[in-house]
């Protein structure tokens, strides 16, 4: 018996792949997804401050105080926008907030209403809005307690002691703010900060669960079924058929650019199955921007099989394109918000999420549904996408050439 | 005509072929035989423009290049490449149809190859129902459908059994009087034998010997082999008969003597007769005539399958 396991266990060592597979590959999932949950690395992570657009209408003293507070903030980098530019960015996706100061805001400070300061957010960006918040808040009602303690200091000291000599006053004043700068009781956090999603003009008939839902797992299936196709052209170099096909008339690039056409057509059909269910099934609005779904369809389509022969041509065996797929696909779904919605993950994997097939796939069809964006402001994905997919082309005919056209 | 001149193919540092020539005439069956690794496929790939050579050149009468080549040779792989999931008929129309033959023409011919093939109420059945022999049989019916002049046939019966051998064998036959040239490699003696008009043996990369089968018997100086067993060798070994026939051995051990012959069928008779005059009494009679196998054992010193 010992010697069985002893030849199991040499057999298993001297089999790299196994070996990857069982502990590696593993231990790189759970550090992924650790990572995406912010289970690790929360120190560095929240040392990164959180770009935040300020449009300052009310342009007053007041105003530029506060953003000067928020700027000494260090989880913050604030940056000055105008209204429009900024609710534009925002609704685009390239900022999570936009800090809007309407005009009053000094007014309202000295009336003791409640502030016209509002946070235009990005519903998808639902963690970096959950860390804004918390600090703008603060900020806000620590400024508006300071001025409204201020305020009814003075009034009462004008009234009861109108004699008192200024100096005395001023440094009554003084030290009685000090005193109460911790109160903000008097304030809700409601009505210091108003919160407005910008996030699209019908918002109320979205749902942001099931687009994510909708998209992230359309991505993540087209990715193992257009892979598995993929790795068809390895079984037919194993079973004598590619090498038949060569023996025919066809050029090896045709034999390629078949199996990608089939590859693109199969993804097409998927993706198009798969958003008709949602329509059917959870009532996913289609007609919101119909060109741009045809042509994120078509594009996606593209990158995606376009990778699934890469895969293959990458390989040299059936087995090894398989084992590849499976890795490759799991870690660029979970990094590129497949598994894990984006918005939930800590801003370095939302930057590392760039490099995923599945990421610009995704933020097309939230630029679509979600954003409700126009076409012309999703044409750069839809770009990026396309790009993608000529540059795995590309690629994927030299290693065609050299592993799969090879035969003796 | 095709005529091959010193065609050389390496693969790193293995030469798979040095210097081989030949020439095949048209509508010959020409075979190539030789152990596993001396370079039948590589010559095949060569002639069907998969592969270029190293060195020397490939004439063939009517076909000056690749693209002429490539419409007109069929090649019938070693591997049996069939889409297992499409019936016979689906896979026939798949490889047809690239050689751009019009629909109904290549209908037309697809049936008339099932029926060549002996399969034509199998037509409808996945490839994957169908037994070995079958699957080599729609292999063939594969590569015929653009009417080639030349078909290529890379050992075309491996795992096959006797009954669709002969098959097999019947369709070439039958191609090969439509006036097709066919150039068939095998490692099969008895196959060279029964189709092959001319026959190069090849060896490590090189050409042994080639010519019509009774040409290189000659060559080999291979002979036919006669063995009479006798009740008791005693009373012969008493006589002349070693002057009578010269090439007699004796096997002591099972009282048997063996002639080598040159032509068995001629030779049979007055040998007997010299045996039994001179006192033996011949219990049996075994004959084996020179066939390839020991053809190729006198050239190359080594069995065919070694």
């Amino acid at each position: 018996m010992y010697k069985l396991f002893k030849k199991d266990l040499k057999l298993f060592l001297r089999d790299k792949r196994s070996v990857f597979l069982t502990f590696l590959l593993p231990i790189l999932l759970i550090s992924l997804f650790a990572f995406a949950f912010g289970g690790i690395g929360n120190s560095t992570n929240s040392a990164k401050p959180i770009a935040l657009l300020v449009a300052d209408v009310d342009q007053t003293p007041k105003s530029k105080k506060l953003i000067s507070k928020l700027d000494s903030l260090d989880g913050l980098r604030l940056i000055l926008s105008d209204l429009k530019k900024s609710k534009t960015q925002v609704r685009k996706g390239k900022y999570a907030a936009v800090l809007v100061i309407h005009k009053g805001y000094k007014d309202s400070l000295f009336a003791r209403k409640n502030p016209p300061v509002e946070l235009w957010y990005d519903e998808a960006k639902e963690m970096e809005i959950g860390m804004l918040q918390h600090a703008l808040i603060s900020t806000l009602m620590s400024e508006i307690g300071k001025q409204n303690a201020q305020q009814n200091i003075k009034t009462y000291l004008n009234k009861q002691f109108p004699a008192m000599d200024s100096n005395l006053r001023n440094t009554i004043l003084e030290d009685a703010v000090k005193n109460n700068e911790n109160n903000k009781a008097s304030f809700s956090s409601k009505s210091v900060l108003k919160l407005t999603s910008i996030s699209g003009d019908t918002k109320e008939n979205r749902n942001l669960g099931l687009i994510q839902a909708v998209s992230g797992t359309a991505i993540l299936m087209l990715l193992f079924s257009v892979a598995g196709l993929g790795t068809s052209i390895l079984e037919e170099k194993e079973n004598g058929t590619i090498k038949r096909l060569l023996f025919s008339p066809i050029k090896g690039s045709t034999i390629l650019y078949g199996k990608m056409l089939f590859a693109f057509f199969i993804a097409v059909v998927q993706l198009t199955t798969m958003f008709l269910f949602s329509w059917v099934a959870f009532s996913l609005d289609l007609s919101m921007n119909i060109p741009a779904l045809i042509l994120m369809i078509l594009a996606t389509s593209f990158a995606v099989s376009s990778f699934g022969i890469f895969l293959a041509a990458i390989s040299k065996t059936r087995k090894q394109a398989e084992s590849l797929s499976t890795l490759i696909i799991l870690v660029m779904s979970a990094v590129g918000g497949s598994m894990i919605p984006l918005f939930i993950m800590p801003v370095i994997m939302q930057k590392i999420a760039v490099f995923s097939l599945n990421y610009w796939g995704i933020q097309g069809f939230y630029d679509i549904f979600w954003r409700a964006l126009p076409l012309v402001d999703i044409l750069p994905r839809i770009g990026v996408l396309v790009g993608i997919g000529l540059f795995m082309t590309l690629i994927s005919m030299q290693f065609f050439k050299r592993n799969i056209l090879k035969l003796i | 005509m095709i005529k091959v001149n010193n065609i050389s193919k390496s693969f790193g540092a293995i030469k798979a072929l040095k210097d081989v020539s030949f020439t095949i005439k048209e509508a010959e069956i020409f075979g190539l035989l030789g152990p596993n690794g001396a370079g039948k496929s590589t010559t095949i790939n060569i002639l069907n423009t998969l592969l270029q050579p190293d060195k020397g050149e490939i004439i063939i009468d009517g076909l000056p290049n690749k693209e002429e080549r490539k419409l007109n040779i069929g090649m019938v792989p070693q591997e049996i490449a069939l889409y297992e999931d499409l019936s016979a008929y689906d896979n026939l129309l798949f490889w047809g149809s690239l050689y751009n033959i019009h629909k109904d023409e290549l209908k037309k011919r697809i049936l008339e190859a099932l029926k060549l093939v002996g399969l034509l109420d199998r037509k409808n059945d996945r490839i994957k129902t169908y037994s070995g022999g079958m699957k080599r049989r729609i292999n063939i019916a594969s590569s015929i459908l653009h009417k080639p002049k030349i078909l290529l046939m890379d050992e075309p019966t491996v795992g096959v059994d006797p009954q669709s051998r002969n098959h097999v064998f019947e369709v070439i036959e039958k191609l090969n009087s439509e006036g097709m040239t066919i150039i068939y490699t095998t490692h099969y003696m008895e196959e060279a034998e029964r189709l092959c008009d001319t026959i190069a043996i090849i060896d490590l990369g090189t050409i042994v010997a080639l010519g019509t089968f009774q040409e290189l018997k000659k060559v080999s100086n291979a002979t036919d082999l006669l063995s009479i067993k006798l009740a008791d060798l005693k009373p012969i070994l008493e006589t002349d008969i070693f002057k009578k026939i010269p090439s007699l051995k004796l096997n002591n051990s099972t009282n048997t003597l063996e002639v080598a012959c040159e032509n068995i069928s001629s030779e049979i008779s007055i040998i007997i007769n010299k045996i039994q005059n001179a006192g033996g009494v011949i219990k049996s009679i075994d004959t084996q005539t020179a066939n390839l196998e020991s053809v190729f054992l006198k050239l190359t010193g080594k069995q065919l399958r070694d």
